[in-house]
C-alpha cells in the first residue's frame, strides 16, 4: 500500500538486503531498449562508469523489453511473465542482482518481481510458461538502479574520494521523474516524497544541486504521441522551475525522461520560454567526474549542447 | 505544546487581484492535525480564513489543500510531519484548481468530469432472468470496494500532472470511478461508459503514480490500467492513437522482444497520416542531427521464440 498520509518519512524504508551480487562485484546488468536504440550514449557512459568502479555489469543479452508501462494495458500477465525469464536467466548466471540504468525499467521490473515474489499462483503460473522451454524462475533477484548500487555498494565517501575531476559547484537540477520513487511500495528505496539520492550524489561528485519543485513531477514521455504538447507542456513546466531556481544544468537517472527534457525544451519554449538546460544521464556526470574523458561519454548525441556550460565552469577546454 | 506557524495563502476572489500570505502562530500540541490548527486559527484569532471541513475524520473529502508543497487532507495530517525547522506549516488552495477564497478553491471542472460519467447505475430492463433484482456476488463486489471507497477529495486530481497542462483530461478519479460502472455486473452501458471516458481522454494519463498518494487507498493508477484493457478487451475506440500505441509496442516485443521505437512512432501516428508524422519530425530531426535516430530494423534477441511463446499462451492481443 502506498502511504496516505502526507509524513514525509512515515514508515521506515526497507533497508536494503545485501546481495550476493555486491559482495562479488558481479551483476546482471538490464539495460533496456532505449539505452540499446536512440541512448547509447547512456550504455557507453555506463560501461566506462563501471570500469572506473571496478564492477562487472555481466548484460542479460537475451533479456527482452520489461514491458514498461504500455504493455500492462493490453494483458494483466504478459510484462509479469516476460520479467520472470530475465530473472530466470540472471538466476542461470548465478547472479542474484539486475542493475537497471532506466528508471522506467526499474519500477515495473520491481513491481512484477514484487507480483510474482509476493504470489504464489503467479510464480506457478510463469514457470508454468518458463517450463515449456526450460527455465526456472527460483524469486532470487533483486532489480535495483544503478543509482542505489553507487549509493549502497559504492557509497558516497568513496565515490567522492574517487573524483578527479571535481563538477567545479556547477549547479545541477536533480530529476527524478516518476518510476525509480513511485509507487513507494514498489520501490521504497527512499522517500518519493521528499528524495535526496541526486542531491547527495551531485554533492559527492563536487556539484551543487538544485532545489525546485519539478523534481518529482512526470515529464510526458509516455503520452507524447497520444496527443500533440502535452509531453513538451510537462518538460517546459519542470525545466521552467529549474532554471529559474538558478540550474545549469539537470541529471536523470532514466533515458526516457531524458529524450523528453533534451528533446522537447525547444518546443516549450513558446509556452514557457527558453530554458536550454543540458540534461545529462547519470552515469555521464559521474564518469566525467572520476576522470573518463569528455570525448568518451557522448555528449555530442544531446540534443542541447552542454559545452557552454561545462566550459564555464571549467569543466572541459 | 509547541508553536505552529500557520503560513496561509490569503484571497478573495470577490475583493483582490493578487494573494497574499498571513503568518498565524498557535500553541498547540505538535501532533495537532492541520485541520484542527485552522480552526483554532479561524476561531481564536481571526475569523476570516476559510476553508473546507466537515467531518474532521477523513471520510468527507472536503478539506484536501496543498500543505508544505504536496496535496492531502487536512484533517488527515498532524503538524509536526509537515512542520519546517522554524515550525512553519505552509498552507495553500490546491493546485489545478481556481482559488475562490484561501483555501477554498472552485471545484466545477472536478465534478463536471465527475457528472460525464452518469455516475449512478444504468441496468437494463427486467428479464426472465432477472425478474426482481440483479444480483452481485461477493467476488465481483470486491473488484469495486476499493474505488467505492473515494471521498471525492480530489487530491489526485490536484496532483495529477496531466491535468495541470491540459484541463480537458478526465483526471484519475473520475477514470476510477468509471471503472467502478464498467466493472459493476449490473450495469447495462460498459461500452458507452468506455467510449465515454476514453473521449475524456482515458489514454492520456501518464503513468506517473502521483495519484497513488490517495488518502483512500483507491489508487486510481491501477484503475486506469484496467479500463485501459477492458477498452482494448471491448475495442473500444480502437483508432484512437493510445490503444494503437499499445497494441505496436506488444506486437513489436513479440516480433523482436524489443521494443521497436521507430516502428512504434509510425503505427502509433499512422504510417499514412503524413501530417501526424510531420508534426512529430521536428524533434526525429533534432535527434536525426545527433546521430541518435533508432534503427529502422531491429535484430531479434536470441531465443525470441520463447517471448513469442509466452505471448502466444497469454493470448496477447497485438492488433
Ligand atoms: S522501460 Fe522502456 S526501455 Fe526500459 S526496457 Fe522497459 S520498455 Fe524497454
Ligand atoms: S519522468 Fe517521464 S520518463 Fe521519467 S519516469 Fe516519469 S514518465 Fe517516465
Ligand atoms: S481517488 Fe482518492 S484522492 Fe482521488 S478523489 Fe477519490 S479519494 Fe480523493
Ligand atoms: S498516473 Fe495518470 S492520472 Fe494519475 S496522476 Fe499520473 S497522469 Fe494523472
Ligand atoms: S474534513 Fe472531511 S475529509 Fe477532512
Amino acid at each position: 500500500m502506498s502511504s496516505t498520509t502526507l509524513l514525509p518519512e512515515e514508515a521506515p524504508l526497507p533497508s536494503h538486503a545485501r546481495t550476493k551480487s555486491s559482495q562479488t562485484k558481479r551483476y546482471g546488468f538490464f539495460p533496456g531498449c532505449v539505452a540499446k536504440e536512440s541512448c547509447k550514449e547512456l550504455f557507453n557512459s555506463t560501461m566506462l562508469l563501471a570500469d572506473k568502479l571496478g564492477i562487472e555489469l555481466i548484460e542479460l543479452t537475451a533479456a527482452s523489453c520489461c514491458g514498461a508501462s504500455v504493455l500492462n494495458d493490453v494483458n494483466r500477465d504478459v510484462a509479469r511473465v516476460l520479467n520472470a525469464r530475465t530473472y530466470a536467466q540472471a538466476e542461470a548466471l548465478g547472479l542474484d542482482d539486475v542493475i537497471t540504468i532506466c528508471s522506467t525499467c526499474t519500477g515495473h521490473m520491481r513491481a512484477a518481481n514484487k507480483e510474482l515474489v509476493e504470489s504464489e499462483e503467479r510464480m506457478t503460473q510463469a514457470n508454468a510458461i518458463l517450463g515449456k522451454f526450460g527455465a526456472r524462475y527460483n524469486g532470487s533477484v533483486t532489480v535495483r538502479h544503478l543509482l542505489w548500487l553507487l549509493i549502497d555498494d559504492i557509497g558516497l565517501d568513496r565515490l567522492s574520494s574517487m573524483v578527479v575531476r571535481p563538477l567545479n559547484g556547477l549547479k545541477v537540477a536533480p530529476f527524478y521523474g516518476c518510476h525509480i520513487i513511485r509507487p513507494e511500495s514498489v520501490n521504497g528505496w527512499e522517500s518519493a516524497r521528499q528524495p535526496h539520492s541526486l542531491e547527495d550524489l551531485i554533492t559527492a561528485i563536487g556539484g551543487q544541486p538544485v532545489d525546485y519543485a519539478g523534481k518529482t513531477r512526470c515529464c510526458g514521455f509516455h503520452v507524447q504521441l497520444e496527443k500533440d504538447g502535452i509531453a513538451p507542456a510537462m518538460v517546459g513546466q519542470n525545466m521552467r522551475m529549474a532554471k529559474d531556481n538558478g540550474a545549469e544544468a539537470v541529471i536523470t537517472p532514466c533515458p526516457l525522461c531524458h529524450l523528453a527534457l533534451d528533446g522537447y525544451q525547444a518546443d516549450s519554449a513558446a509556452r514557457w520560454g527558453r530554458t536550454d538546460l543540458p540534461t545529462f544521464h547519470l552515469p555521464q556526470l559521474v564518469a566525467l567526474a572520476l576522470g573518463v574523458p569528455a570525448e568518451k561519454l557522448g555528449l555530442n548525441k544531446h540534443i542541447i549542447d552542454p559545452r557552454d556550460a561545462m566550459v564555464a565552469r571549467e569543466l572541459i577546454s | 505544546m509547541a508553536t505552529i506557524k500557520l503560513d496561509i495563502f490569503r484571497f478573495d476572489e470577490a475583493t483582490d487581484t493578487i494573494p497574499h500570505r498571513d503568518v498565524v502562530a498557535v500553541d498547540l500540541p505538535e501532533t495537532t492535525t492541520v485541520l484542527d490548527a485552522l480552526e483554532y486559527a479561524k476561531s481564536e484569532i481571526d475569523g476570516s480564513i476559510s476553508f473546507r471541513r466537515s467531518c474532521r475524520s477523513a471520510i468527507c473529502g472536503s478539506c484536501s489543500m496543498n500543505i508544505a508543497g504536496t496535496t492531502g487532507l487536512a484533517c488527515k495530517t498532524a503538524c509536526n510531519t509537515v512542520m519546517d525547522e522554524d515550525g512553519v506549516v505552509k498552507v495553500d488552495p490546491m493546485p489545478n484548481f481556481q482559488p475562490m477564497k484561501d483555501l477554498v478553491v472552485h471545484m466545477d471542472p472536478f465534478w463536471d468530469k465527475y457528472s460525464r460519467l452518469k455516475p449512478y447505475l444504468q441496468p437494463a430492463d427486467r428479464d426472465e432472468e432477472h425478474p426482481t433484482e440483479r444480483r452481485v456476488s461477493p467476488e465481483d463486489m470486491k473488484k469495486l470496494v476499493d474505488v467505492a471507497n473515494c471521498v471525492m477529495c480530489a487530491t489526485c486530481y490536484a496532483l495529477c500532472p496531466v491535468v495541470s497542462v491540459d484541463p480537458a483530461f478526465a483526471g484519475p478519479a473520475a477514470i476510477a470511478y468509471a471503472y467502478r460502472f464498467i466493472e459493476d455486473v449490473r450495469d447495462d452501458h460498459r461500452k458507452e461508459r468506455i467510449a465515454q471516458i476514453s473521449e475524456d481522454y482515458l489514454w492520456l494519463c501518464a503513468h506517473c503514480y502521483a495519484c497513488s498518494y490517495c488518502p483512500k487507498h483507491v489508487d486510481p493508477n491501477d484503475r486506469i490500467i484496467d479500463v485501459k484493457r477492458a477498452a482494448i478487451s471491448d475495442r473500444v475506440m480502437m483508432d484512437e492513437r493510445g490503444p494503437r500505441h499499445a497494441l505496436v509496442v506488444s506486437r513489436t516485443i513479440k516480433h523482436s522482444g524489443m521494443l521497436e521505437e521507430t516502428e512504434v512512432i509510425q503505427g502509433t501516428v499512422g504510417r499514412f497520416n503524413v501530417r501526424g508524422l510531420l508534426k512529430v519530425a521536428p524533434l526525429g530531426m533534432r535527434m536525426a542531427m545527433r546521430g541518435k535516430l533508432p534503427p529502422l530494423f531491429m535484430k531479434p534477441i536470441p531465443k525470441v521464440d520463447e517471448v513469442r511463446q509466452i505471448f502466444e499462451t497469454l493470448e496477447v492481443p497485438v492488433s
